[in-house]
């Protein structure tokens, strides 16, 4: 052992802040170390770097102010539009029903695969298929005698929870959907209701429902089925789920996005969603 | 992250595996926008041009992963945001704006108030960065890439990445020092506790 500590050549400042990353090789690593060990200043180099750096980091993750979409676009078309064409009006009266929980952080083929999407108007699961293809999710039906058709339901009127979005290219067509509450404990129901004005069957495809779920680092969605005998579009129907079925990821409580996604055959699709509210 | 399936997925057109890939991503690409550009509606259009743009180039992805491809899409867009001449836009109150991950709510008020004009006083000071710079602070202090990763997504080498996040966080640390009470115990003149 040398009599006098051999104090290893001074870091440069691309060192220290990398070094704050674990992004140098272990021999930098251990050199840089064992200068700051010895070294006031480049303790206080680096510290003003970590503090800075753990500034930015502090910096809220902010919730996007709309949800994304697939767009409509092109491609869509061109692979889409045969399929609408061969299956014509019928295929656009089905309605597929899945319902599944996804953690998007976990890789989907690790999850339960049973069910595909299926078609609930009998004989077009070739319809159903692009949709259900390979798709990961369980499926579970709304509540068992749950489901309305009621034209004038109340729910919408009273709901303080609604939402009405237009098509941009048609103000005749129109999307919304309610609920019968904007929060709900761990152990409800939610009852949806789902309306659309102006589309005919040829020009809507399926409605999907969507709950989803954002954390700092992805999220997890779950597919509400549409009740199985939906009627064809105009739509108008309601139906309930129960919270525990949903199998939602721990803590369930917490802050959710309804959102209903009507597909048209034009590609321009409408899409509403809702703010939902799930407490312990 | 193993994105692989829905990424094989929506490259033979799925488009219910896409919409997970946005539900996997937008938050971080959001954000990502958000601490370039500034303003919320300039972030979300950025970021939504990139889900449209990714979802029309998916078959262009051979085998590059995902993230650092759609990172790559957003980040040319903000450029292109800047070579438009469009400013770095402030935010409005982020108070009113719902914030969710790593942002801990402190039920004091007076605290709550510091922490945001700390906040500010940060995105200040990374808006006063050059944009290569600042995409590389952002794309490690906010998304919290690896030096790897954020190489992929800038498509430079590795101490290009060392040296830009080094000169950038020198940079911020000298912007925020001009505050006397931003660094307390780092200051030579702290006063006595
Ligand atoms: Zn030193």
């Amino acid at each position: 052992m040398p009599s006098e500590p051999r104090i290893p050549m001074e870091p440069t400042l691309e060192e220290l802040s990398a070094y704050l990353d674990h992004e140098l090789d272990d021999g930098a690593k251990a050199r840089v170390a064992e200068h700051v060990a010895g070294c006031a200043d480049c303790k206080m180099r680096l510290d003003g770097l970590r503090q800075t750096a753990y500034a930015i980091r502090a910096l809220p993750m902010e919730t996007p102010p709309r949800t994304f979409t697939v767009p409509a676009t092109s491609r869509r078309s061109v692979r889409w539009a045969p399929v609408a064409g061969w299956l014509g009006g019928v295929a656009a009266a089905m309605l597929v029903i899945v319902f599944g929980v996804m953690h998007l952080s976990l890789p989907p083929l690790g999850m339960g695969t049973a069910g595909a999407a299926h078609p609930v108007s009998g004989g077009l699961g070739q319809g159903a298929a692009p949709y259900a293809q390979g798709a990961p999710y369980r499926q579970v039906a709304p509540l068992e005698g749950s489901t309305r058709y009621a034209p004038d339901s109340a729910l919408s009127a009273s709901s303080s929870n609604s939402k009405t979005v237009m098509d941009a290219q048609s103000s005749s067509r129109s999307l919304t959907i309610s609920t019968d509450a904007a929060s709900y404990h761990a152990s409800g129901v939610v009852t949806i209701h789902v309306t659309t004005k102006g589309l005919s069957t040829e020009e809507a495809s399926s409605v999907r429902i969507l709950l989803m779920r954002e954390t700092g680092q992805g999220g997890y969605l779950v597919r509400l089925a549409a009740p199985s005998n939906a009627p064809a579009f105009p739509s108008d129907y309601q139906a309930a789920y129960s919270i525990p079925q949903m199998q939602l990821p721990a803590p369930v409580a917490g802050n959710y996005t309804l959102q209903v996604t009507v597909d048209t055959s034009d590609h321009s699709g409408l899409v509403a969603w809702l703010p939902l509210t799930i407490t312990p | 992250m193993d994105d692989r399936d829905l990424v094989g997925r929506a490259r033979r057109g799925d488009p219910e595996a896409f919409t997970q890939l946005i539900m996997q991503y937008q938050v971080p690409v959001y954000n990502m926008a958000l601490r370039m550009v500034g303003r919320p509606d300039d972030a979300a259009d950025i970021a939504q041009e990139a889900f449209t743009r990714a979802w029309e180039k998916i078959r262009t992805l051979r085998d590059a992963p995902f993230k650092s491809w759609l990172f790559q899409i957003a980040a040319n867009l903000c450029y292109d945001h800047f070579r438009r001449g469009r400013r770095y836009g402030e935010m409005p109150d982020e108070e009113t704006n719902k914030v969710i991950g790593l942002g801990i709510a402190t039920p004091d008020p007076q605290e709550r108030a510091e922490a945001r004009e700390r906040n500010r006083l940060v995105r200040e000071s990374i808006e006063a960065l050059d944009p290569d710079m600042r995409l590389a602070i952002v794309l490690r202090d906010v998304n919290g890439m690896a030096y790897d990763e954020i190489a992929g997504v800038l498509r430079v080498p590795l101490g290009t990445v060392k040296s830009r996040i080094a000169r950038a966080r020198a940079q911020v640390q000298e912007h925020l020092q001009q505050y006397p009470d931003f660094f307390p115990s780092t200051r030579e003149d702290a006063r006595a506790e």
